[in-house]
């Protein structure tokens, strides 16, 4: 039995500039875990450990993310071991190709009993990866989860449902999109770090043709209305109040 | 000629049929869900409309598998579904069983023969970029409100196996359910709100404007103030009301992307270079908790 975590290296957009033209550089922004996959981890390294496994990551994307930092920061987060996929064709890859090379990379995995991700990944943040991967497996995907455990050979699974959640029965495995707030994710300390760097790494070539990716055709910023941006001081916060009041009034939206 | 399918789980799909009804291709609905959403589907202005059976304690996830096959099986162009999580998992399938692209962020979508040119915000919705895929496409776009009836096509049951997934339990939340999709008036908090219990100052707010409201994402899930479905912005909702007050968010892209369609909007934080004041129509400079309550009394002055 094997708990899997597929994790994402990315830059995250938050650091980019875009040019005039629509062109976006995302040459400043540093790559990391992305933001919501240590979450995933974390839940990853609690199930493994109640269930007494192994804590595989898996992880497709260009050939940065076979980099020793790469690797280590993924693994001093707790895995135990990692799988990856790096390709020049899965860099900037859409969600159903990275979905492709991902199944690939669990399919080298034995006994795996369940693929956790992140809520979505911090470039793209299509929330689809998950669902594409559980597609191509033939298993179900269940997102924003808070809480899985195990009840002989099903999954129990906790997920949020409209403001309330829902308890899920899985019988089988499945892939599982944890929430963002599923769990605090440890912060790796330099013992950690140091010890990733021991830990084994599997490196696979991607196999076989990736589908066909669209065609960029075109680019442009992203059109602005023109707002207002009419300064309200409040050194006097009744007379601030009164003004936008009027100002909102008089705009017919009160 | 290609069909445009619409994944169906919910009642709210107007969104994907006025995409649909754009592209001027038949357009054919699969739906998961209870008899009276298929009925309901069948009358929203569809020329086929498919329906998976009564799903019984199964989830809509389940069903993933069989409505990919219903699809594949149906001459796909673009797919479209809801940006909803049960939505996705439908969609997922089917981008996996088609090896298609499967993409978020449009704002624009043509097709010419068998190709499809899809306008789309990237990357959190920084920029633009239009991508051409030859073949088919799975678009996840805003589901929108319940389409009006109109003439209705028959309901055609197809036999679908579910996935081994059942429903155990429902936990429903103590929590009022808020409208915030029709609101006409919203009022937002970010990290600016220090406590929970500062709520009480934006519910009185609200009430004073007649107002529903929402937050940004960290309010949701870092401190958990509001439930999630009230969360805008990249992965939470898109909300177009008349008038939107975001009180001590500092405006971020991944926030403001969901707010871009409203009316007027009024930026309330301590920090005069916070970037919602570049997009805003009132920039109000100054600390939420003094002006809060000032405001809520002006109203009902």
């Amino acid at each position: 039995m094997t708990v899997v975590v597929a994790h994402k290296w990315a830059p995250n957009p938050q650091e980019a500039t875009v040019a005039p033209g629509g062109t976006v550089d995302l040459s400043r922004a540093k790559p990391a875990v992305s933001e919501y996959d240590p979450v995933a981890i974390e839940v990853g390294r609690r199930l493994a450990d109640a269930w007494g496994c192994e804590l595989v990551g898996v992880s497709v994307g260009g050939p940065e993310i076979a980099a020793p930092m790469a690797r280590k920061a993924a693994l001093s987060r707790g895995l135990d071991r990692l799988v990856v996929v790096a390709d020049e064709r899965l860099s900037g890859a859409g969600a159903t190709p990275t979905a492709v090379a991902l199944a690939q990379a669990v399919g080298e995995v034995e006994d795996v009993r369940v693929v956790l991700a992140g809520d979505s990944s911090v470039d793209e943040g299509a929330h689809l990866v998950p669902s594409v991967l559980a597609g191509l497996l033939g298993w179900p995907s269940l997102a924003e989860v808070a809480d899985v455990t195990a009840d002989g050979g099903a999954l129990v699974v906790e997920r949020a449902q409209g403001s309330g959640s829902q308890v899920v029965r899985v019988d089988g495995p499945a892939v599982l999109a944890v929430a963002a707030d599923a769990a605090v994710p440890r912060v790796a300390g330099m013992k950690d770090i140091l010890a990733a760097g021991k830990k084994p790494v599997v490196e696979l070539p991607l196999a076989g043709e990736l589908p066909a990716q669209p065609e960029v055709v075109g680019r442009a910023p992203v059109p602005l209305a023109e707002r207002g941006r009419r300064r309200i001081d409040t050194t006097d916060p009744d007379a601030a109040a009164r003004e936008l009041v009027a100002a909102l009034r008089a705009d017919g939206v009160l | 000629m290609t069909t445009t399918w619409i994944i169906v789980d919910e009642p709210g799909v107007a969104g994907l049929l006025d995409t649909a009804r754009n592209l001027g291709r038949p357009t054919a609905a699969v739906v998961v869900g209870p008899h009276e959403l298929a009925a309901s589907t069948a009358t929203a202005g569809v020329d086929r409309c498919l329906w998976l059976g009564e799903t019984g304690d199964a989830p809509v996830e389940a069903f993933a598998t069989a409505v990919a096959a219903v699809v594949a099986d149906g001459a796909p162009g673009v797919v479209l579904a809801a940006a909803r999580p049960s939505a996705r998992a439908l969609v997922g399938a089917v981008a996996a069983t088609l090896r298609a692209p499967a993409m978020v962020g449009a704002v624009g979508v043509e097709t010419d023969g068998d190709t499809v040119l899809v306008e789309r915000e990237v990357l959190g919705g920084i920029a633009r970029r239009t991508e051409r895929c030859d073949g088919p496409v799975c678009l996840v776009v805003d589901g929108g409100g319940v389409p009006e009836p109109g003439a209705a096509v028959p309901v055609e049951e197809v036999t679908a196996e579910a996935l081994a997934v059942r429903v155990v339990e429902n936990r429903p939340s103590s929590a009022p359910q808020v409208d915030l999709a029709g609101a006409r008036r919203v009022v937002a908090v970010g990290r600016g709100l220090k406590a929970k219990e500062d709520l009480a100052l934006v519910d009185r707010l609200a009430e004073a404007m007649g107002a529903a409201v929402a937050c940004s994402r960290p309010v949701a899930e870092g401190s958990g103030f509001l439930p999630k479905d009230r969360y805008v912005g990249v992965s939470g909702r898109t909300l177009t009301p008349d008038v939107y007050l975001a009180l001590g968010i500092s405006g971020q892209v991944q926030h403001t992307v969901g707010i871009r369609g409203a009316g007027t909007i009024v930026a309330v934080n301590t920090d005069a270079d916070a970037p919602f004041m570049k997009e805003c129509d009132y920039a109000v400079v100054g600390d939420l908790y003094t002006f809060v309550p000032a405001l809520a009394a002006a109203l009902q002055s």
